[in-house]
């Protein structure tokens, strides 16, 4: 698999139009299959509730955003158009900071300089310009929507590692007893890199285990099978 | 490039650009006026729940500002973020001390904080972190660690002695804060911010004790 | 904020590296560390378009806060970021055609490169006045600049080493990042504080 190709260009050539939802909720997964949007995802990770929050915050700005693009995606000249993305989804990333001002003031400090970030997150272009700008907005819809739960679970994977090794807690819970020694190597810095590379490692085993069982069930598409691998 | 003229649509373009981004402002603006009563709300909240976490007792509240000139105004409201003072009283109107926020660089970030001080015998009663972005695990600890806290029970801030932070395990005077092992940084951010604020507040404080203490 | 010119500048290269401590400009970090030819022209880049638009920010925040729309903030800095981006795509077209087709995709994504929307939040958030500013965007950037050269000339010296298909890629130029990260922690408290 290519993983040197540019990261904010993903192939999205194999987008099965037909679930969205699921597309982006799994297969295209815009963490471990994409590897987009990394900023938030070593940089809050370290704390599942930050991590679920930060989740959820992107997924209203990706539903927001597809969905106003998608609306307005036939009267828009193409000159200016990663203008008028732009202005749309920093509009949404304004107004989902105020939510989530208004829901807790302490998770708006925790994830501190993160949210009005969300602007920055590759997902959110790469989404309008390759799908919301094309397709109708109820599929738009479900693609942000499945987009952002699957960064939102790919968060939580991240969180979870890195709460329960490096602070022996999710979610705030203590898992282990008072006698436990954190691992601190992952709630820092460090410790997002190799949690993050240990995770696209799995993910990337997995995928290319599933290939080789589907390719050895299935002799016809053994040639096929073998361009991708 | 395409020779095709690619000026000619002006108008559309501004026509589009001009709708959409009165839409977007329509939005924001929209979100703004909802969400403003909701997030001072939680805003007061959180001060509040911290106040009386320094001050036990608390039944009454009048918020400080200190004017440019040194003087203390009463504020309205909750204006004035990171320079306030808070004078607290019992349900008897009694004074029972003073909320101070005070701010400083720690190792990540700024580091909000306030402290509970006892204007009488210039002692520091408490203190607690409002907001910071310090390592977790390592510099978070001065907001939950309980023997780093200890210090704050009883810290002289007078003249005589500068507050000052030392070496974890080295506290042998009241006017000294035990640093927490690993997280020096932050503990010494925490020392330089309550020796400034007690260098240029406690002056002004004595200046208008009796009139904090009756509550005007 | 009273922080001095030279704690903010060994802050911002060092202490809290923008890439391997505060995590910024991540997709940018990861895909264009292999070459480092490719990797120091964009650094370079970047440190023109962050320090360009972190002062003009600084100003737009000035005139944001005289007029009461504060609420204008994200929008306006990252049309000030567009338009810099823009700015620089044009003049580096002008003045040398090669490094344009070489960097190619990559320079307008520096719109969305997080450490370019970094500095002005933060210069907003902690008050810096001008002379912080432009301190903490020549040093921010510079240690952006610094950390890609590191990495891709780590990634070109291991570039032809023996390692699974798997890992080779992504999850490998991340270990190295955690790697640089372990040894930037080193930097802490340097400086000794304000």
């Amino acid at each position: 698999m290519s993983d040197t190709a540019p990261s904010c260009h993903a192939s999205t050539t194999a987008t099965p139009a037909d679930n969205p939802f699921l597309n982006g909720l799994w297969k295209q997964n815009p963490v471990f299959v994409q590897v987009l949007g990394m900023c938030p995802t070593l940089a809050i990770t370290n704390s599942v509730r930050n991590a679920i929050a930060m989740g959820l915050a992107t997924t209203f700005v990706l539903v927001f955003s597809n969905t106003l693009i998608s609306m307005v995606r036939k009267i828009i000249p193409s000159q200016v158009r990663i203008a008028s993305y732009i202005a749309i989804i920093a509009t949404s990333v304004t107004i989902v900071g105020y939510l989530v001002d208004a829901i807790s003031i302490s998770v708006s400090k925790a994830l501190g300089p993160f949210i009005p970030l969300i602007v920055a997150n590759c997902i959110i272009l790469e989404r309008a310009e390759a799908f919301a700008a094309k397709k109708p907005v109820v599929k738009s819809f479900l693609d942000g929507l499945g987009m952002g739960l699957g960064f939102a679970f790919a968060l939580t994977c991240l969180g979870t590692v890195r709460e329960v090794l490096g602070a022996g807690t999710w979610l705030g819970i203590p898992l282990f007893g008072p006698h436990f020694e954190p691992w601190v190597l992952f709630v820092l810095p460090p410790g997002g890199f190799i949690a993050l590379a240990i995770w696209l490692l799995t993910f990337s085993t997995f995928r290319s285990w599933r290939a080789k069982k589907k390719a050895a069930a299935t002799p016809a598409l053994v040639a096929l099978s073998e361009v991708h691998s | 490039m395409n020779p095709a003229p690619r000026t000619a649509p002006t108008i559309p373009m501004i026509k589009v650009l001009g709708t959409i981004s009165l839409l977007c402002g329509i939005l924001i603006v929209f979100t703004q006026v909802t969400t403003l009563a909701r997030i001072r709300h939680n805003k007061e909240a959180l001060m509040h729940e911290l106040i009386e976490q320094l001050l036990p007792g608390i039944q009454k509240q009048i918020n400080y500002g200190i004017e440019p000139n040194g003087d203390l105004t009463i504020l309205p409201g909750l204006e004035g973020e990171g320079r306030r003072i808070f004078a607290g009283y019992d349900a008897g109107g009694n004074f029972l001390g003073l909320v101070v926020e005070t701010n400083d660089r720690g190792y990540a970030d700024t580091i909000n904080a306030m402290y509970a001080y006892q204007p009488d015998t210039r002692t520091i009663t408490g203190f607690q972190v409002v907001d910071m972005r310090e390592t977790p695990g390592l510099g978070d600890r001065i907001r939950s660690d309980p023997g780093f806290l200890e210090n704050f029970k009883n810290i002289d801030a007078s003249e005589a002695h500068p507050i000052v932070t030392v070496k974890h395990g080295t506290k042998k005077n009241s006017w000294e804060i035990d640093a927490i092992s690993g997280a020096t940084v932050s503990s010494r951010a925490v020392g330089r911010m309550l020796q400034k604020s007690v260098d240029e507040k406690a002056p002004i404080i004595a200046r208008n004790l009796d009139r904090i203490k009756r509550g005007k | 904020m009273n922080e001095s010119l030279g704690h903010i500048f060994l802050d911002a290269f060092l202490i809290n590296n923008f890439v391997l401590c505060v995590f910024l400009g991540m997709c940018s970090f990861i895909g264009i560390s292999g070459k480092f030819s490719t990797a120091w022209r964009m650094g370079l880049s970047v440190m023109f378009c962050i320090t360009v638009s972190g002062i003009l920010s600084y100003y737009m925040n000035i005139l944001l806060v005289h007029f009461n729309a504060t609420y204008l903030r994200i929008i306006t800095y990252i049309i000030i970021i567009a338009a810099t981006v823009q700015l620089t795509e044009m003049f580096i077209k002008k003045t040398s055609p090669a490094l344009f087709r070489e960097l190619g995709v990559y320079l307008p994504l520096i719109t969305t490169n997080c450490a370019v929307l970094y500095v002005p939040l933060m210069l907003t958030a902690r008050n810096y006045n001008l002379a912080q500013t432009t301190v903490f965007s020549i040093s921010g950037s510079g240690g952006y600049c610094a950390a890609i050269c590191l990495l891709s000339l780590v990634r070109e010296r291991i570039d032809l080493s023996d390692i699974s298909s798997l890992a080779k890629g992504t999850a490998l130029t991340l270990v190295l990042a955690a790697i640089l990260s372990m040894a930037f922690m080193g930097f802490a408290g340097m400086g000794g504080g304000a």
